[in-house]
């Protein structure tokens, strides 16, 4: 990786790097052992429950918070220009944080602007309001055809935009996360906010599909 | 029955915030790993309140933080889950689960 890599991403964490020898390794192996074998003995744990568990918090982001900022926007006019202005305070109104220093920044497409998002150098993603990023954002392809050619790319997730429709690509770093407002579709004028934050795909969010009322 | 992650648990903030990376948990190890989910499994069956164990967690952080003090290096400073598992082996005690000659004799052992 080269330096310039290495910056990009949100800096330095402690807790994240690891300083242990294979011999502390090992004691602490021994002593979750230790706890383990004693609790699954006393049929307090059962060890595939522990497996699922694990998982269960490892994938447990998910676009939902995104969809309900999405939707809160389309409802209400004097939120969606807080979240154009501000979207980290305006995200967190609905509970939704944990940037950690970074800020948010979402831009809106409309009849004859169309937004998509990249990281171009690595995989920074806006995960408190879309959770983890699909494997194919953090692919190499993506994140050089994006830039080059991102009319081929939407193409291929099935969009084909008209001439007309400018075609804008942010490219995410450390410090700005970018997330897509999608456009509202036509015929879900009677629709609840709740039923709204239904139709929002995290796909609409990064700006490669649009958002339709589903049949 | 979908399982879904405690927020409570999974989106705990400040010095106990469970370490992520772009959103993903960061685990080095598997027993990192393995104590995370012990920890979370009993809480599920009901031995304890989240809140017991994540005071006794933002302790350890604490006592390692001061111990650390002005030492500028990391590669001595107890790692968030080796303070998350000396609060886990402790409530464990605590609550009558095992006795700490059990626990060492258990390692010793293993």
């Amino acid at each position: 990786m080269s330096t310039e890599h290495r910056h990009h991403d949100a800096g330095p964490d402690p807790r994240l790097e690891k300083h242990l020898t294979s011999e502390q390794t090992q004691s602490l192996e021994a002593r979750v052992k230790a706890l383990e074998s004693l609790l699954i003995a006393k049929g307090m744990v059962a060890a595939d429950t522990l497996t699922k568990l694990a998982e269960t918090y490892e994938h447990d982001l998910g676009p939902m918070n995104g969809a309900k900022v999405v939707a809160r926007a389309w409802v209400d006019p004097a939120y969606k220009q807080r979240l154009l202005t501000n979207a980290t305070a305006a995200i967190a109104e609905l509970g939704f944080g944990g940037l950690q220093g970074e800020h948010l920044v979402v831009v809106e497409n409309s009849p004859t602007v169309h937004n998509m998002v990249v990281c171009t150098l690595c995989s920074c993603y806006p995960w408190p309001v879309l959770g983890l990023p699909p494997v194919w954002y953090k692919s190499a392809p993506y994140r050089s055809r994006s830039v080059i050619d991102p009319r081929g790319v939407l193409r291929e997730f099935g969009l084909e935009l008209d001439e007309s429709v400018d075609v804008r690509v942010w490219d995410s770093s450390a410090e700005l996360r970018y997330m897509v407002l999608p456009e509202r579709p036509a015929g879900t004028e009677h629709m609840s906010e709740e039923e709204l934050a239904k139709l929002v795909t995290r796909d609409a969010m990064i700006g490669v599909t649009r958002v339709s009322v589903k049949s | 029955m979908i399982r879904r992650a405690d927020p409570r648990i999974a989106e705990m903030s400040g010095a106990a915030a469970l370490p992520r990376k772009s959103g993903e948990l960061v685990f080095h190890d598997p027993w990192e790993r393995r104590v995370f989910a012990l920890t979370v499994a009993l809480c599920e069956q009901g031995l304890y309140q989240w809140d017991e164990f994540r005071d006794r967690l933002i302790a350890e952080i604490a006592a390692v933080d001061q111990a650390a003090g002005t030492d500028a290096s990391h590669s001595s400073r107890p790692s968030y889950y080796e303070s998350w598992l000396a609060a886990f082996e402790k409530l464990v005690i605590d609550k009558g689960i095992c006795t700490p000659e059990q626990l060492s004799t258990l390692t010793a052992e293993l």
